[in-house]
């Protein structure tokens, strides 16, 4: 087994919305990549997705836990320190029409992190923009031009060809292709599965979006409120899910084929505020197979069925009562 | 249709901004006639604005002087026309004064926060409180009535409104997109600011020039009318005015009419090629003409 | 006969720009389609496809620059683009009811929602004030809505995105339309809040018969809550017809790369073209507006593309399909 190029721990984010108020974003989130892995990270607004992956990469400063990447504890660094080790993990976000400076050419925001990182000069970071930009299927001629020039899915290559420019270790992608038109969006992830291919860097890969997750994904992380609820190979996710939530989730996926049978999961019930948790399962208000317990207990990441692999933590899967019923879709 | 298409370009982008705005179109028109009445002035003024005729005195509009002379026999049409040079010679360095002031102390506050930003805004604050013109006259009076002085007062008057204008973009710059994305790719502080925020951060400022140089050169000429200012003989439209007051009791209005109506016209063109400014570069207005 | 008919609607947006050149970007080209009673039509498409303004344009909310240059559109035989204003205010919100995007920003942040109910309710039917209370209460009982006397008493800010968009669909139905537009009514919800509005509107049209147009780009939605579909391209229809009869064979080179995208059947790293720019609304060739990006293109498409009937209502906007 390869070694983790990213081990996280224990992960709490808190945010103040005043002296006495808390959002809990994070609470105490462990996971790891390994070399060359894809890890799939979903959830639903509120489940604190985006928080680890700015935490990951230090543009947010944790409340808890440890994050270590390539071995090195990179927690509490202050920024000057996580400065070099911005060449090594880069960052992909989900509107690129507002994550590229509008005053600066393509050409020099594709070079700028080698403009940071390397000691090249003027000339070689402009022919290895130039090679970046081909790399990511962009004509050599936007290069000189300004970002409102470009369409969505162009500017999401340039960021792409901005977060390869170092040959980073690690790239977060946070909702990379949601607010791309279908057609564009198929594109980015042909290249994004070619990158990880070639360049073999891991890639942490967050969405709502299920059917992208489960073509690009080696490992599914699935959120809820700021905790994890199941952490498996995705096969075992879409094929098996344990947890009660991620049932739900798999089964509120509608495929875009009309002849695939739904069976559907309804859910009741109110999502407790991220301010006030409950004691607990934080699911439990909304799980159709809560028992008391559930509301006091709060249920350990354990592997499902003796297998390390695949965790979950829900208190009803030792008892074997984890399988929420489905209701048989009635237009089929 | 078919005669703006055979135009060129030029012709055609003067005459889309002037439908967009033509707010815009005239405060431009008033401003450019100033700005060659400045450049051109010592070739026609058909006098020395400083040349005085003792025997020419408070003669009436017409024949070799358009707009009469003044007290001291010296012709007003030159003397409005060297006025021009004067308005902007102080409004352009006063608002450079002002942008060299502010902008840096919007853009510094803003990014940092905390105690500093919090300190500089209460200062900014009471000084916005209290009357500008009050705090002028105060400063001119006791460091001497210069030029230099002069300038420097009103752009340190004015450093607050750009450093505001300038804090409040930066502020919402801060949290950007794209500012997290060069976090990300490694950029120290200084490029974040000066690279990333500072460009982008700059139109509210540059909209607000036109406005601010209308104020410098109003409050100028209140202290020249307050006898502070610029001295006259100097030909300055506010020393004028205060020469001209004495002489409309008298019946002689030309004297201080015609730099009068120079003076407004010039604030109104400024005023109006800044709301246009404004109107032009604020994304939402265009959001909401295209 | 069809409960609303649109026959080839052209809208078009004209400005000035800076150079004081007028622009004319052709945002409808030829909207043509029919919608039954009792029926559900998804109407599909990208970015500046055109599918919101087609809804706009039937409703007759557009504003300018934007101007319809010709089609009717027959609702119960009356066609809404010729129609008085004073008829057609009477009809929206009452026949014709929409359901627009961002709930949030839609609901009436000064009023409760029960008074919203009941004040639609009573511009367009009358009545008491009673009556349309026990009105409001039934219709948002009959969407899922726990303990709806209750909640008639909460303001807008105290729900989720969820319950938003359920009250909004309530806002919607307190008139008995005989057509419901939707415009994105699920994007921006969670998938689990999705399925549920979802279930809702198709129970809704399966119980009273009403019919509706649902506005989407996922085509997820479109495959399991449709029975026919509209693929938008460039301000036409470039192919319609029932949805599993589109999904299995598409036949506009357009509609099979679009669903040839969606992850079900995309198969990363087998070497294929996809995207593209979006069309340029204010240059669209002569002829087929898809030309430039189609990889079976020919001299022919520069001439316009029949509509080719494919069987059981199936239709092809395309030089290439062969009927």
């Amino acid at each position: 087994m390869t070694a983790p190029i990213l081990e996280v721990e224990g992960l709490v984010k808190h945010f103040d919305v005043s002296r006495h108020v808390k959002v809990h974003a994070v609470n105490g989130v462990s996971f790891s990549i390994r070399e060359g892995e894809t890890l799939g990270v979903v959830g639903e607004s509120g489940s604190g997705k985006s928080t680890i992956g700015r935490s990951v990469i230090r543009l947010l400063s944790p409340t808890g836990g440890t994050i270590r990447f390539r071995g090195r504890d990179i927690t509490n660094l202050p920024e000057s320190a996580c400065r070099p080790l911005r060449a090594e993990m880069q960052m992909v976000f989900q509107d690129p029409w507002s994550a590229l400076n509008p005053r600066i050419r393509i050409g020099d925001l594709i070079a700028e992190p080698l403009k940071l990182h390397t000691r090249l000069s003027a000339a070689e970071r402009r022919d290895r923009a130039e090679a970046l930009a081909i790399r990511v299927r962009l004509t050599p001629e936007l290069l000189t031009r300004f970002p409102a020039e470009l369409s969505g899915g162009q500017l999401q290559r340039v960021c792409i060809a901005r977060a390869i420019a170092t040959s980073p270790k690690l790239i977060v992608l946070d909702e990379p292709t949601s607010s791309l038109d279908l057609s564009v969006r198929a594109g980015i992830l042909e290249l994004l599965a070619e990158l990880k291919a070639e360049t073999g860097a891991a890639m942490m890969f967050i969405s709502h979006d299920l059917g992208t997750v489960k073509l690009i994904s080696d490992r599914i992380l699935v959120l809820y409120l700021g905790s994890v609820v199941e952490y498996a190979p995705t096969a075992q996710v879409f094929a098996d899910a344990a947890h009660p939530y991620s049932q739900a989730l798999m089964s509120a996926h509608l495929p875009a084929d009309p002849d695939a049978v739904l069976k559907r999961h309804v859910l009741q019930g109110e999502i407790p505020s991220p301010i006030n948790l409950p004691p607990g399962c934080h699911f439990a208000s909304r799980c159709p197979v809560a028992v008391p317990r559930c509301r006091i207990e709060t249920p350990r990441l354990d592997a499902v069925a003796g297998d390390a692999e695949h965790r979950a933590a829900c208190l009803r899967i030792a008892e074997g009562a984890n399988r929420i019923p489905a209701l048989e879709d009635a237009h089929g | 249709m078919s005669a703006t298409i055979a135009s060129p370009r030029w012709v055609r982008r003067i005459g889309g901004i002037s439908r967009r705005s033509p707010t815009l179109a005239a405060g431009v028109f008033i401003i450019l006639g100033f700005a060659v009445m400045a450049v051109l002035a010592p070739w026609i003024a058909p006098f020395d604005p400083e040349f005085a005729q003792p025997r020419n005195v408070l003669a009436a509009p017409g024949g070799a002087h358009l707009m009469g002379t003044d007290g001291n026999g010296m012709d007003v049409f030159s003397r409005v026309i060297a006025g021009a040079r004067w308005a902007f010679g102080i409004a352009i360095p006063a608002v450079l004064v002002g942008l060299l002031a502010g902008v840096p102390l919007g853009l510094y506050t803003g990014y940092r926060g905390g105690w500093f930003d919090e300190i500089a805004m209460r200062f900014f604050d009471a000084l916005r409180v209290f009357p500008s013109i009050i705090l002028a006259l105060a400063v001119v009076a006791a460091a001497g009535p210069s030029l230099l002085n002069v300038v420097l007062v009103i752009g340190f008057l004015d450093s607050p409104v750009f450093a505001r204008v300038v804090r409040a973009e930066v502020l919402a710059l801060r949290h950007s997109t794209f500012v997290e994305s060069a976090v990300s790719a490694g950029n120290p502080t200084w490029r974040i600011l000066f690279v990333h925020i500072l460009p982008n951060a700059l139109q509210g400022a540059m909209a607000q020039t036109a406005v601010r140089a209308a104020w410098a050169v109003r409050i100028s000429a209140t202290l020249a009318f307050l006898g502070v200012g610029i001295q006259p003989p100097t030909p300055e439209w506010g020393a004028m005015i205060r020469q001209g007051a004495e002489y409309l009791v008298t019946g002689q209005w030309w004297v201080g009419v015609f730099p009068g109506i120079a003076l407004i016209l010039m604030v109104l063109g400024l005023n109006m090629l800044g709301d246009g400014l404004q109107d032009l570069l604020d994304p939402r207005r265009k959001a909401a003409t295209r | 006969m069809s409960l609303l008919r649109v026959e080839d609607l052209h809208t078009h947006f004209i400005s000035r720009d800076l150079d004081n050149q007028i622009q004319v970007a052709k945002a409808l080209n030829g909207v043509s389609f029919s919608l039954d009673a009792g029926r559900i039509l998804g109407l599909v498409g990208e970015t500046g496809a055109g599918k919101s303004l087609t809804a706009t344009s039937i409703m007759g909310l557009l504003r300018p620059p934007a101007r319809i240059m010709g089609g009717r559109a027959l609702f119960q035989g009356q066609d809404l683009l010729a129609m008085p204003d004073d008829d057609l205010n009477a009809l929206r919100g009452r026949d014709i009811a929409l359901v627009v995007q961002s709930p949030k920003s839609s609901l009436d942040p000064l009023s409760r929602i029960g008074d919203q109910l009941i004040r639609i309710r009573r511009a367009h039917r009358g009545g008491t004030a009673s009556e349309a209370r026990e009105k409001a209460i039934a219709t948002l009982g009959a969407l899922g809505i726990p303990d709806p006397a209750r909640r008639m008493q909460a303001w807008p800010h105290e729900l989720s995105g969820g319950m938003a968009q359920r009250v909004l669909i309530a806002l919607a139905l307190m008139n008995e339309p005989r057509l419901l537009i939707a415009d994105e009514p699920t994007t921006g919800l969670d998938v689990t809040v999705q399925a549920q509005i979802l279930d809702l509107l198709r129970d809704l049209v399966r119980r009273t018969g009403i019919a509706a147009m649902i506005i989407t780009h996922d085509l997820g939605v479109v495959a399991h809550y449709c029975d026919e579909m509209a693929v938008m391209y460039a301000g036409a229809i470039v192919e319609s017809g029932p949805v599993r009869q589109v999904f299995r064979r598409p036949a506009h080179p357009y509609t099979v790369n679009l669903i040839g995208a969606t992850p079900e059947r995309l198969r990363l790293g087998a070497t294929r073209t996809v995207g593209g720019p979006p069309p340029n609304l204010k240059a669209l060739p002569p002829g087929c507006p898809y030309q430039d990006r189609c990889p079976q293109a020919g001299a022919d498409c520069t001439m316009v593309p029949p509509d080719v009937p494919l069987g059981e209502g199936h239709v092809a906007r395309c030089h290439r399909v062969a009927a």
